[in-house]
């Protein structure tokens, strides 16, 4: 049966596996993103925003993290909590 | 049972990770993967230097949009070049995998070219495997303090200049670096800069081989590209076991040992801290330090080369060989037809797009002679590195009539063009309320860049 209970899964390990593969998630969502729309078109007509085409795909790039690292840690959270359950079973 | 064991040490190791001082190694694969690591890093901080045309050779615009990869210039349309390269990219990296097992992970990989870089540079500053190790160990002195700031003080310029070159790919470098010597880098830049040179730091510096044992894709599913006639990096056992050390020159054979004398050199030099002993593991990255030190250690012994070496399961069992099966010849036509397609593509790739867009606030309307008349905005992209001049026709219905202020259209390179045209016909010459009608747009000054491109012409319709 011990390979059931999954091992606590350490600090360092946790944060690789959120912030890593939203990571790369975030890089292939903006390559996608930009090359599809061109930020120039997406301001409104009304506003007048005077951004660089650099800080749009930085800043498009970070809004894209952000989404891919809250589903990363929506799957970590509910490893680690299916994880301590179980090791409460068993203790 | 062993398997169990390593596995339960593994995250012993991680949960209180132990620092690896791979020891310094020499020999012919060390020659090897030198001159692959040198080879990979001149082409790296170089490349942003070439030019071609007048222009930076390999350069992706982002303001601009546009991918300049020597003549070849890719626009946002031509995405889809840029996927099929990076699909073939990761066949040949299947393929190579195949057939020579983790040749990437030990010679090629970034991760191993930026880490040995910091290691040598490491080496100069903190001096051999046993010296590094009684430093860390040593309590804190002057001395100790400024060994560690010389030794970050050169990985932080290092990393410096990688981050400056890695967004001289993205923004011309010589722009970049007058932008640096005035102090008027953009923030963007500078942010991206520091980012990619903390990355830098950090994985060459002092994740290391973490970042091939926790963090990398590849390694967890590289050995499903593995088969018996795959190379890898393997310790000969029936040679070496019982392992034990002796005498030099002593009969090992009569004391009942075998050849490995347990000097434990292989493990020493292992950047990911195994021992190739224990057989194929998944943190080996095939760099093949251990067959060097292994063939000095055999050397000094006199015993004959190859205890660790380069090898396939078929060959270590004495079982027949193939360099061509199945697997191998798979993956070399799924590469070479995905190759010859993205070559005829590009071969064939006109440099022109037409895009049309019907006015949308009149369907049509009526001129002074009772024809029917729809406007269109079209929009000329010329993808082509010079300029060139277009003639546009209209056709699909009879009489069709294309009223425009140009004869000819000229469009400087890489530009897109916007102008408005009206298309009119005769009334009894519509069959519905919406017929297909086609542009046409051809160079004036070259035969092969045309393109048609479909639209729709509404009218009243047949009452």
């Amino acid at each position: 049966m011990s390979a059931v209970i999954p091992q606590k899964i350490p600090r360092i390990q946790q944060a690789i596996s959120v912030l890593w593969p939203s990571f790369i998630v975030a890089i292939i969502a903006t390559g996608i993103f930009f090359s599809a729309f061109n930020p120039r078109d997406l301001v409104p007509y009304n506003l007048d925003v005077d951004i660089s085409p650099v800080a749009a795909y930085s800043i498009g790039f970070f809004i894209f993290w952000i989404i891919a690292l809250v589903s990363s840690y929506g799957t970590l959270y509910f490893t680690i909590s299916n994880c301590r359950y179980l090791n409460k079973q068993y203790k | 049972m062993r398997a169990q064991q390593a596995d339960s040490g593994d995250s012993a190791l991680y949960a209180s990770h132990q620092k690896i001082y791979p020891r310094e190694v020499s020999g012919r694969f060390t020659r090897l993967r030198v001159t692959a690591i040198l080879t990979l890093l001149g082409i790296y901080y170089l490349t942003p230097f070439l030019q071609w045309g007048g222009r930076q050779a390999i350069l992706f615009d982002l303001p601009a949009r546009k991918f300049h990869l020597f003549g070849l210039t890719l626009w946002p349309q031509d995405f889809i070049y840029l996927a099929a390269l990076l699909i073939l990219a990761g066949l040949s990296l299947f393929f190579f995998t195949a057939l020579l097992g983790r040749v990437w992970c030990g010679y090629a990989c970034p991760q191993t070219v930026w880490t040995e870089a910091y290691l040598w540079m490491e080496r100069k500053i903190e001096g051999k495997r046993s010296a590094r190790m009684k430093l860390d160990k040593a309590p804190t002195s002057a001395e100790k303090i400024r060994i560690k700031i010389l030794k970050h003080t050169v990985w932080i310029t290092f990393s410096l200049w990688t981050g400056f070159t890695f967004v001289g790919y993205f923004t011309p470098i010589d722009q970049l670096a007058g932008k640096l010597f005035s102090a008027s880098l953009g923030p963007w830049e500078t942010f991206w800069i520091l980012f990619y040179s903390f990355a830098t730091y950090g994985n060459a510096g002092f994740m290391r081989e973490q970042v091939c044992k926790y963090m990398c894709p590849y390694a967890r599913f590289q050995s499903a590209m593995f088969d018996s006639d795959t190379l890898i990096v393997a310790y000969h056992p029936e040679r070496g076991e019982p392992r034990g050390s002796r005498r030099r020159g002593t009969d090992f054979e009569a004391q009942g040992l075998g050849a490995c004398i347990d000097c434990n050199v292989c493990v020493q030099v292992c950047p990911t801290g195994i021992d190739i002993r224990d057989g194929l593991q998944y943190e080996c990255i095939a760099c093949s330090a251990c067959i060097d030190a292994c063939d000095e250690i055999m050397d000094k012994m006199s015993y004959p080369r190859g205890l660790i070496k380069y090898t396939t399961e078929n060959a270590a069992e004495g079982k027949p060989q193939h360099i061509l099966r199945p697997r191998v010849m798979v993956y070399a036509t799924i590469l070479l037809v995905l190759c010859g397609i993205l070559v005829t593509h590009l071969v064939q790739r006109i440099p022109l797009e037409l895009d049309v867009i019907r006015d949308r606030n009149t369907l049509y309307r009526e001129t002074r002679d009772g024809l029917i008349e729809n406007v269109y905005t079209l929009k000329l992209l010329n993808m082509d590195e010079k300029p060139h001049r277009y003639i546009l026709h209209a056709e699909g219905i009879d009489g069709l009539k294309l009223v425009t202020d140009q004869e000819e259209i000229f469009v400087e390179a890489g530009t897109v063009y916007q102008m408005v045209v009206r298309l009119q016909a005769d009334e009894f010459n519509l069959e519905q309320r919406s017929v297909p009608v086609s542009f046409h747009l051809q160079a004036a000054d070259a035969n092969h860049l045309t393109i048609t491109e479909e639209a729709r012409f509404v009218g009243p319709g047949k009452t």
